[in-house]
């Protein structure tokens, strides 16, 4: 890490000769890279929308399964296999399902004669982003659904227990004694999400490599075509991406932490 | 104390076992020496058998020797050799392509001119790999790009291909309208792991409307995008993909499967591609080759309305090898690519691998099951101009990038219109 910070503020040259060129990258970086924002865009909706999701269907899932249903074993067989799965075969699948010709979804609009609704969804920058994302987010629910129902199990049982014999409603429930229960769950799980998908770069890289048009371009992606794709061994440039994205998501962490955290201790 | 006899028994001694030690320890040495070589196409089978063929041999001529390969994927292969090879570590010799001349700049190849034996191969071939006079890739695969086309499915459009093999603009246009009427998918190609296919029939327009001087000046930055030949190009090109010339599949669609979609599922009538489209389609097909009785056809990519050089077609330089310039064993490797590029392996690659190669080989007789595909494809070079390079070998970073981004997908697979693809491919490639 000390060494990208280091290579950041440097143009690297051929066998290791460093050139010092200060803050240069960044000014270059921030002004004139167009490429750069567009995958900051990226990210930042893929980070915003996925973390929201994420956590919100966990806790869904989570709160389905604590209230016992039929199968509740099985569906959480079901709903956590994903995070089992590697990324690369995560991503494949969904290749496959998002297919044009023989894709499942398109195969199922059809059936439901909505053909007018296909399309190819990768291909298309309108969909591409929305499509990663919804494949990312099959992937983690199931992880957050098992934080949280881990968290529901450890809720103490009288204070749920006080809330029903007040008549409390279900959504009163949820709202006024679940959630602020779950408080410090809610904030980690938030993030962990966050943190993990302002740096995604697997799951881009395996279905679209940040195209069509740089639509599902994300800051990871960019900064490993920078270093590998460009016909160069300069590491300063991709250094000086992958710094100023750490400052950020350090920013954003500390951010959250301090907004999210509990005003007054919670006693139970 | 030692009398003189025995003090020279003793040195006698310690000679013997001095140069038995060392004769132990030379030995040993040559024992221990392994060659890594780096290679991409682990997909391709021929390929596969024909450089672990040419390491055998070596093997063979230099007993003690160990040439290990090791078999990669393109992008995983650039990927290692960019970590590797800054560390002074990496491979003794490698696959390279001609766009990769980073390695040559920053001087992590050697120059071969006084390595390798460049008798068996051909100068044009060479001159590929030339940078400031000297020599830094051993050419191995050459090719040219054609279009591959079911004739079958010609027949059935009521279609005769001219006799020199080149349809018109108008005509080529009238052959997608046919294909897509009959629902056919006129043009198997997508771009879902490649950054180039997308651009074959654009680019090949290109080379014919402006001639190799000013494809070269487009390429280079010396020529605008809004040229009129250019913006004709692009104009045309764009009728092609609004009439659904490409698959919808465009965009995901990669190279291999492009290939199974021409000729088995769900086929398609044309498939522009490098010659090296044998390497996936001749081989057997339970590895997913071309079926044996499939009516497998060649013609030029289309002549250009008011063209430069109608005549004119890609050819280049694919698969080379390079040696690493932190090599301890670089005659060694040098010799492994020899071994590579003698006529007998030259002929070899032709007979197995059907491509052509660089190496100097005097075949004028065909025979086996491919031997009818071989002759067609040499009757498309005759009269040919060659340029040598794909675009990409001419172009580098940002100007790369868009050119995959825009001229290999978004614009063929119908994301962006013709103005705007011209703007933003001149925004990134053009110094004027």
């Amino acid at each position: 890490m000390l060494r990208t910070f280091y290579n950041s503020v440097h143009t690297v040259r051929p066998h290791g000769v460093l050139e010092y060129v200060g803050l240069r990258n960044f000014a270059e970086l921030v002004r004139v890279d167009p490429v750069f924002w567009k995958a900051v865009g990226n990210t930042a909706i893929f980070a915003i929308a996925g973390t929201t999701a994420d956590v919100v269907g966990g806790l869904l899932l989570a709160l389905s399964l604590f209230s016992r249903p039929p199968f509740a074993k099985f569906l959480r067989v079901v709903w956590f296999t994903p995070v089992l799965m590697s990324y690369v075969v995560v991503g494949i699948i969904w290749v496959w399902i998002y297919d044009f010709d023989w894709g499942f979804a398109n195969l199922v609009l059809r059936w439901l004669h909505l053909g007018a609704l296909t399309r190819s969804w990768l291909g298309d920058p309108s969909t591409a982003l929305a499509s990663v994302l919804v494949t990312h987010i099959w992937k983690w629910l199931g992880f957050n659904m098992i934080i949280f129902l881990a968290a529901l199990y450890a809720l103490p049982g009288e204070v749920l227990g006080a809330a029903e014999l007040d008549n409390c409603s279900g959504v009163a429930k949820l709202v006024h004694i679940i959630v602020p229960m779950l408080r410090p769950t809610i904030v980690n799980l938030l993030v962990l999400s966050f943190i993990g998908k302002m740096m995604i770069f697997d799951l881009v890289w395996v279905m679209t490599g940040g195209g069509p048009l740089w639509s599902t371009e994300t800051v990871s992606t960019y900064v490993y075509k920078r270093a590998f794709d460009w016909n160069t061994f300069d590491l300063g440039y991709p250094s000086a991406i992958a710094v100023l994205w750490f400052g950020i998501i350090i920013a954003f962490v500390v951010m959250m932490t301090r907004l999210l955290r509990p005003r007054d201790r919670l006693e139970f | 104390m030692m009398t003189g006899l025995t003090r020279r028994y003793l040195v006698a001694a310690a000679l013997m076992m001095a140069v038995a030690f060392g004769g132990a320890m030379s030995k040993a040495t040559a024992e221990d020496v392994t060659l890594t070589v780096w290679s991409h196409e682990a997909d391709e089978l021929g390929k596969v058998a024909f450089r672990e063929l040419a390491a055998r041999n070596l093997e063979k001529s230099h007993p003690g020797l160990h040439v290990k390969i090791t078999w990669y994927e393109k992008n995983p292969l650039i990927a290692a050799l960019k970590t590797a090879l800054p560390a002074g570590q990496g491979p003794d010799a490698f696959y390279v392509e001609p766009d990769q001349t980073e390695y040559i700049t920053s001087g992590y190849v050697i120059p071969l001119d006084t390595l390798v034996n460049w008798t068996t191969i051909q100068d044009w071939a060479r001159k590929v790999w030339m940078v400031d006079g000297k020599t830094y890739g051993l050419p191995q695969e050459g090719y040219t790009n054609e279009i591959y086309y079911n004739k079958s499915l010609l027949k059935r459009f009521g279609v005769t291909l001219p006799a020199n093999a080149q349809f018109t603009q108008s005509e080529f246009f009238g052959l997608v309208t046919k294909a897509r009427a009959a629902g056919v998918t006129p043009i198997a190609q997508g771009v879902g792991d490649r950054p180039f296919p997308g651009a074959y029939i654009l680019g090949e327009a290109l080379l014919r409307k402006l001639g190799p001087d000013d494809y070269r000046n487009l390429f280079t930055g010396k020529l605008s995008f809004q040229d009129a030949r250019v913006v004709a190009v692009f104009t045309w090109v764009k009728t092609l993909v609004d009439a659904g010339a490409y698959p919808k599949n465009f965009m995901t669609l990669k190279l291999g499967e492009s290939h199974y979609y021409f000729y088995r599922k769900p086929g398609a009538l044309m498939l522009p591609m490098g010659s090296w489209y044998t390497g996936r389609a001749f081989v057997p097909e339970d590895k997913g080759g071309q079926p044996k009785d499939f009516p497998l056809g060649l013609m030029q990519f289309p002549a250009m309305d008011g063209g430069a050089c109608n005549e004119c077609k890609t050819g280049g330089i694919g698969a080379s090898f390079a040696i690493n310039a932190a090599s301890k064993h670089k005659e060694l490797a040098a010799e492994y690519l020899n071994a590579m590029s003698t006529p007998e392996m030259g002929k070899r690659w032709i007979e197995t691998i059907y491509l052509q190669t660089a190496v100097k080989v005097d075949v004028k007789e065909f025979s086996g099951p491919y031997a009818s595909y071989f002759k067609e494809l040499l009757e498309r070079q005759k009269g040919a101009k060659y340029f040598i390079g794909m675009p990409r070998n001419l172009i580098t970073g940002q100007c790369k990038d868009t050119f995959e981004q825009v001229m290999n997908a978004g614009f063929p697979g119908g994301l962006l219109p013709v103005d705007r693809a011209l703007q933003t491919m001149n925004q990134a490639c053009y110094k004027g």
